[in-house]
């Protein structure tokens, strides 16, 4: 197809190979003369410029020339050293001369454009060849045999390439060989040929048929074959073109014959060796294959002849031809039809109107429309072999699961042709992460083998920097006995130490009531009030009260004169109400540095303190916390304390937030406190993540007995990406046990198909979608539940708020205020209501979470682990919720904290503010500053909390109260069995909790079941009405039903057979659709493709092809039978029928 | 690093142009100058001969799998101006349609998301590019872009499936109006990116850099960053990433991965959008991996596919 044309009457010749962009050179030829008679000369260049669709060229530079040009060449002689950017064109004129021009300074339009000139040839130079291998030597052809080398480097003084051949001829054409350097090839007119050899500096063979009528017009040599030349006869009687091989050099080897009349020009192509051009005065221009004599194709071409065809060096499918015409024109040899083309002319025409409004009309013109040609646009054939340069020989592609497809094409063997090569595909697995594998194995190990207290060890051993080594120091405290006293004893406070120090207090005071342990309060307050000054009229006041049972008055008498202990000991004799009253006048009144902390001991208001607590002194606060707070409020501490230092100023707080979350058991948390450190995403930080956070689940399950935790959107998010990584590296098995299989997010699962658009991600959307579809329906049977309908939400239970469009969840409304909130999901969530006054302190951290996030789904096996025992932490809304090991509850001397503060006298140092989180991080080291805040910075810190929940009576009968644990082994047993009674405790310490899991879930959304009831109902009345199933659809029903039957057939288990059973009534639902043919062609045909995997009972893929149906239908449309479909086929899957 | 796991003796009888793994790896098409295209279970390891494709009347240049949820759908292109797409049913192999729209040599074809239904692009030798979709009942639209590319397009590749401007999720439900683009790499050395809008095929953006032909593009798979990554290769022996993190996608900027001694014929992407494997002209594979500071390194070294070279990759590693 014609790509482009210029209007000129000349010779050409493309700019070298190396060139960019391309050019066109065109000179005015000595031999022609157009209707103007103008003898001007010229040189022109042209940019071929592909992206233009316009016929045009543009010229880009110009060159008036006082001689005319009977020869072209271009080489890329010195456009490596930039001395000539553009190669140099050298043309032989007619006077004999060989002049060397600068390409680029003509097309700068500068004027010295001439590098060198030389006239040693004494008639026309008709002959140019640049040697392929050193661009500096260029060999031209003359009249009377002479021929010369010219080197570029010396252009003064040519060679010769040995004695001129006799009888003296023209030289028409000469071309170096394209495989040895030094050959030369010439000829004449006459049709000999003579090959020469620059070393031996003389003529070696002579090529001649002894027909006299070959009149050589064009010579080449074979690309790829060094002893292959061809040569094209100009004469009418012999309009060929002969292929000689010099090894067999008495005749030619073939003769291409095609062309009715004489050849003009020849060229063969060096992209492949199996494209030769040659044109003829026949008007022709074809394309043979020289090695099978084939005409692999012909240009369709304007009716003149062309007399010079060259190939472009650098675009091996464009040649350029110049015909007797005056045009040159540029073609493609891959075909196309010319109709683009012809719509150009027709955009020509038109633009050169302008299109603008001749008529006033206002409306510009259309498009001209060219009168279709009588010729329909000739669809040309391409060639009929592809060429070389788009054979694609090679390509390595990527394919699921971090392979590799690579090809490989065994080369021909040019000796024998006939054995066939081979041709293969190579698969292969890429592992571009392997340290990261490794670890990620060894993470596998450990978890097999349950070795966490070795595998944490090791990590600390191994550890880069102070906190990594703390962080699996608490991590590995999960794993050990007395968890709160190894999260104390990192935090800096040692048991025994302090028990011996508090021992020496004791001594110094030995009329203090130390030795019983519910007086260590009072011990504590007497401690801290060592002297009190006697007044002796005061006295005597109290003693009237006393005397007259006025407690209350005595109280305040000894309030008054700041007899601080003698109060509260009256105010115990006065009885609950009047100490409690006491208590806070005393706080009030007393504004020592520790009375917020004793405040905080008796009045159990750890909140506060959290709250309001000096954040450098994180450490004791979570030291008092682990020794005071109850079990179920244990873990919301921590969190409370770790969502404040993750919102402190200073990266080394903000770091220790993963302590307090570890501590926590908040999984969740942790993951969002660690990703702040982590700027970007590499598979090993990942996998730092990841051991950390399997860690710490392993260790919350093992605390809490349950089976399995929650996981929350952000960690889902990680575990995926986690997944994709270890799938992407081959490692299939493994990633599949990370991916979530519950998550208690839902509908941002367009969010995250975003995120992580691999393979394994969206199969573990759509199994979490087909989960949610389904309410769990699987594993809710499993847990000996009811399984509501919980697909379909009556309005008002679950807002409608389908984020994916695809996926079409229903939400609940999220209320940052009210997290807790649980719309319908009620049953499942602990009550929250008596943490509720401190959710406000969380709406901060909620804040950062997107708000398309989505409420707690908890599955069945969390549901139940938390209902029996109400320990379920994990969901980032369920901060309010209680958490922590219930068993584990460390039995710790109160007094130990007042007796490192003696400590903390002694070394007032504030801990200094540092910078760099992990580097500069030092692990905790004993106390270092006060644990509360000055008094006084805070005016809200001195007001006693009201509303304390519980009683101080309680308080002091209650466990919040320590034993002075001196004798710790003696104390075991009592330890043990005071765990055991507390297992059971949180069930009576919070009223609300349902007791158990087994009546279903209480207050479930009701409207969902008596709709189920009310479907189930209505199915007699329909099927009386029931139209038969489309023949093509039976198959469907077949397969399904026929499927369940194996199932029932097989399975033993009463559960299992029950939710079979289910699943057929249920999938009447899918032949109701496929009756009344309102499914879309996409699911039916999917189902289709299920069933097929069921026939070949490769449910896997069922299960993959369900997941991909239920991600790209309405959920409207599937929501009745795709989870049922779902359940079979994973029953199917476990029962391996 | 690079461990060969199994080898597919395909029996061609001439040059494989195109192998190519199903989705989950189970199946592996090739196609051949030998006009065949070729169908291979390799699960376990195996090389089962499932299916053995004739209808192409020259050499067949690429072969790609349609998603699964349309069945079993594989299309190739070949030089004998067709395209052609085969359907498993019943497991057996046939045509299910054949598109001889094109006036030369179609060189690549590529299916589109499948959140986009079934839609193949078709890159020819005459310039143009197709765009097949699939409308049900055996019925397919056809759109065609003429002279996309003059004198050829080489390669197309899809875009992701990205909704406009936004990770967000939008709040209907209806279905998500994804808009369509695709990028193609052609003899006119240029690089371009075409959108559907308002059902028509409208030339984005054109990215030039290479000086010579464009022999593949790779449209990375998206992995969640807002970023845009397409790798083109050319016959210049040029590797360019071009990336644009502009949600409206007008601002493309470069960055030469390397530049080969040889030809570069095809360039892919991990699934997971990390890792680009380049084939050279001299059979040699490399795979890239951008470094932390935005740098493409060269992590591995494959000749022929047979084992590879890890101390590249495995150094680097001891560096971190």
């Amino acid at each position: 197809m014609k790509l482009k044309e210029i209007n000129r009457t000349a010779i050409q010749c493309w700019s070298p190979a190396q060139h960019h962009p391309i050019y066109l050179a065109t000179g005015t030829s000595a031999q022609q003369l157009d209707a103007s008679f103008s003898t001007n000369a010229s040189l022109e260049f042209f940019e071929l410029d592909l992206a233009n669709p316009s016929l045009d060229m543009k010229s880009c530079g110009n060159y008036s020339s006082t001689h005319r040009y009977h020869k072209l060449v271009w080489g890329p002689y010195g456009m490596d050293d930039q001395g000539h950017p553009s190669g140099v064109l050298i043309a032989g004129g007619e006077n004999g001369n060989v002049i060397l021009y600068d390409p680029a300074k003509i097309m700068a339009g500068e004027s010295d454009v001439i590098i060198a000139e030389s006239d040693r040839h004494t008639g026309p130079v008709r002959a140019l060849d640049i040697n392929p291998f050193q661009p500096n030597l260029v060999a031209s052809g003359g009249n009377e045999s002479e021929i010369f080398i010219w080197d570029m480097n010396n252009f003064g003084s040519p060679m010769t390439p040995g004695p001129k051949t006799q009888p003296v001829e023209d030289i028409s054409c000469v071309a170096w060989n394209r495989q040895v350097q030094h050959i030369l090839a010439s000829a004449n007119p006459s049709g000999r040929a003579s090959v020469w050899d620059l070393r031996k500096n003389d003529l070696i063979i002579k090529v001649s048929d002894h027909s006299n009528r070959m009149h050589c017009s064009g010579l080449a040599w074979n690309p790829e074959v060094a002893t292959q030349l061809v040569l094209a006869s100009e004469d009418d009687r012999l309009p060929v073109i002969q292929m000689w091989d010099l090894r067999f050099a008495t005749s030619p080897l073939k003769i291409l014959e095609n062309h009715t009349r004489g050849v003009l020009s020849i060229a063969w192509s060096v992209a492949d060796p199996e494209l030769l051009l040659s044109c003829g005065k026949d008007s022709r221009i074809l394309c043979w294959n020289p090695n099978t004599s084939e005409v692999l194709y012909e240009l369709p071409t304007s009716s003149q002849w062309c007399f010079d065809i060259q190939w472009c060096p650098r675009n091996p499918a464009v040649l350029s031809a110049a015909s007797f015409d005056g045009h040159i024109d540029i073609y493609s040899i891959m075909g196309g039809s010319d109709r683009a083309q012809n719509q150009r002319n027709a955009d020509q025409i038109s633009t050169s109107f302008g299109n603008m409004d001749p008529f006033g009309t206002g409306q510009t013109l259309p498009p001209l429309q060219l009168p279709q040609t009588t010729v329909p646009p000739a669809s040309v054939n391409p060639l009929k072999k592809p060429p070389k340069w788009i054979r694609r020989p090679v390509g390595a592609t990527f394919a699921f699961g971090g392979k590799m497809v690579t090809i490989e094409n065994g080369k021909p063997n040019p000796q024998q042709p006939q054995q066939p090569t081979h041709h293969v595909v190579h698969i292969s697995q890429v592992v571009t992460e392997t340290a990261f594998l490794k670890r990620s194995d060894e993470l596998q190990a450990t978890l097999t083998a349950g070795t966490f207290v070795d595998f944490c060890q090791g990590k600390i051993s191994a550890a880069e920097n102070e906190f990594e080594k703390t962080l699996w120091s608490f991590l590995k405290a999960n794993f050990e006995s007395d968890i709160r006293i190894k999260f104390l004893e990192l935090l800096g406070y040692n048991k025994e130490e302090l028990a011996l120090k508090v021992k020496q207090d004791d001594d110094e005071e030995e009329d203090l009531l130390a030795s019983d342990p519910e007086e260590d309060v009072a011990c504590l307050f007497s401690k801290t009030m060592k002297l009190v000054i006697f007044l002796p009229d005061v006295d005597g006041l109290i003693t009237q009260a006393l005397l007259t049972g006025d407690f209350d008055g005595a109280v305040d008498l000894c309030l008054h004169d700041n007899r601080m202990a003698d109060s509260i000991i009256l105010a115990i004799a006065g009885g609950a109400e009047l100490l409690e009253k006491t208590q806070k006048k005393y706080f009030a009144k007393t504004h020592s540095k520790i009375t917020k902390l004793i405040s905080a001991v008796v009045m159990k208001d750890w909140h506060h303190i959290l709250k309001t607590c000096n954040l450098q002194n994180w450490k004791e606060a979570l030291a008092a916390v682990m020794t005071y707070a109850q079990p179920e409020e244990f873990s919301s501490l921590c969190d409370l304390l770790g969502a404040r230092l993750e919102t402190a100023e200073g990266a080394d707080l903000q770091a220790q937030a993963c302590l307090c979350y570890i501590c926590a058991g908040n999984v969740e948390k942790l993951v969002a406190c660690w990703m702040k450190g982590q700027e970007r995403h590499c598979p090993l930080s990942l996998q730092d993540l990841v051991e950390k956070v399997v860690v710490l689940r392993r260790a919350v399950e093992q605390t809490q007995h349950s089976s399995s935790t929650t996981v929350g959107v952000l960690l889902a998010e990680k575990m995926s990406q986690y997944a994709n990584l270890l799938a992407s590296q081959g490692s299939l098995s493994t990633a599949i046990t990370y991916l979530p299989d519950n998550t208690n997010q839902v509908g941002s699962t367009a969010v995250i198909k975003n995120l992580f658009s691999s393979y394994i991600t969206v199969l573990y959307i759509n199994d979490l979608v087909a989960l949610i579809h389904m309410n769990k329906g699987a594993i809710v049977t499993e847990n000996k539940r009811p399984n509501p309908q919980v697909n379909q939400y009556p309005a008002g239970a679950g807002v409608q708020c389908p984020t994916s469009p695809a996926t079409s969840v229903p939400l609940s409304p999220v209320d940052l205020c009210s997290p807790a909130q649980p719309g319908f999901l009620s049953p499942y969530t602990q009550p929250v209501s008596i943490f509720y006054h401190r959710q406000s302190s969380f709406s901060h951290a909620l804040s950062s979470t997107p708000p398309t996030l989505n409420p707690y789904f908890p599955n069945a096996s969390s549901c139940s682990s938390a209902l029996s025992a109400p320990l379920s932490p994990g969901a980032s809304f369920q901060h309010g919720g209680p958490g922590s090991p219930v068993s584990y509850m460390p039995l710790f001397p109160l007094s130990g904290i007042s007796g490192t503060l003696h400590d903390r006298d002694t070394d007032p140092t504030p801990a200094s503010q540092r910078t760099g989180l992990h580097e500069n991080y030092t692990p905790p080291a004993p106390i270092t500053a006060p644990i509360m805040a000055p008094l006084g910075a805070d005016p809200q810190a001195q007001s006693v909390p009201c509303g304390a929940p519980q009683g101080m009576g309680h308080g002091l009968h209650n466990a919040q109260i320590p034993y002075s644990g001196m004798q710790q082994q003696q104390q075991q047993q009592q330890q043990q069995q005071q765990q055991q009674q507390q297992v059971t405790s949180p069930v009576t310490l919070n009223p609300g909790l349902p007791k158990s899991n087994t009546e279903g879930a209480p207050g479930a959304p009701t409207g969902d079941i008596v709709q189920v009831q009310q479907e189930y109902l209505a199915m007699p009345a329909e099927k009386i009405m029931k139209k038969p199933i489309p023949d093509e659809h039976m198959v469907l029903k077949t397969t399904f039903e026929g499927l369940i039957q194996k199932c029932l057939a097989v399975a033993t288990d009463p559960q299992t057979k029950r939710k079979l059973d289910d699943a057929n009534k249920r999938l009447e639902a899918l032949y109701d659709k496929l009756r009344e043919q309102t499914l879309s062609p996409a699911i039916v045909g999917g189902l289709h493709n299920i069933a097929r995997t069921i026939e070949s009972q490769s449910y896997t893929e069922g299960l993959n092809i369900h997941t991909h149906i239920v991600s790209n239908s309405n959920f409207s449309e599937t929501s009745a039978f795709m989870p049922v479909l779902k359940v079979v086929l994973t029953q199917a899957n476990k029962l391996k029928v | 690093m690079v461990s060969v796991i199994n080898t597919v003796d395909t029996s061609h009888e001439d040059m494989i142009h195109c192998a190519q793994m199903d989705y989950y790896g189970t199946r592996l098409a090739t196609c051949s100058s030998d006009r065949t295209v070729k169908i291979f279970d390799v699960r376990n390891g195996g090389q089962i001969l499932v299916a053995d494709l004739r209808g192409h009347e020259g050499p067949v240049w690429q072969v790609a799998w349609a998603h699964p949820m349309f069945g079993n759908i594989l299309a190739s292109c070949s030089y004998d101006r067709k395209v052609i797409i085969w359907k498993e049913e019943n497991g057996v192999w046939d045509k299910m349609y054949e598109y001889t729209g094109h006036e030369s040599s179609v060189n690549s074809v590529c299916w589109g998301p499948y959140d986009f239904g079934l839609i193949l692009a078709c890159g020819s030798s005459d310039g143009a590019i197709s765009l097949l979709t699939f409308t049900g009942d055996q019925q397919w639209d056809v759109k065609k872009i003429n002279n996309a590319h003059t004198i050829g397009c080489n390669a197309v590749s899809w875009a992701p499936a990205v909704l406009p401007g936004s990770l967000i999720d939008q709040p209907t439900s209806q279905k998500p109006n994804y808009v369509k683009r695709f990028v193609s790499g052609g003899c006119d050395n240029l690089v371009k990116l075409w959108k559907e809008e308002d059902g028509q095929w409208k030339e984005d953006q054109k990215l030039e850099a290479h000086s010579d032909w464009v022999r593949d593009v790779g449209w990375a798979p998206s992995i969640g960053l807002p970023t845009s990554t397409i790798a083109s290769c050319s016959q210049d022996g040029r590797v360019f990433i071009w990336t644009c993190d502009d949600p409206s996608g007008n601002t493309w900027t470069t960055k030469l991965l390397h530049k080969f001694n040889d030809v570069v014929w095809h360039v892919s992407w991990s699934i997971t959008g990390n890792i680009l494997a380049v084939s050279g002209g001299d059979n040699k594979v490399t795979l890239w991996k951008e470094s932390m500071d935005g740098q493409w390194a060269c992590i591995s070294d494959v000749s022929k596919g047979q084992g590879g070279v890890g101390s590249v990759a495995d150094s680097q590693q001891n560096e971190q």
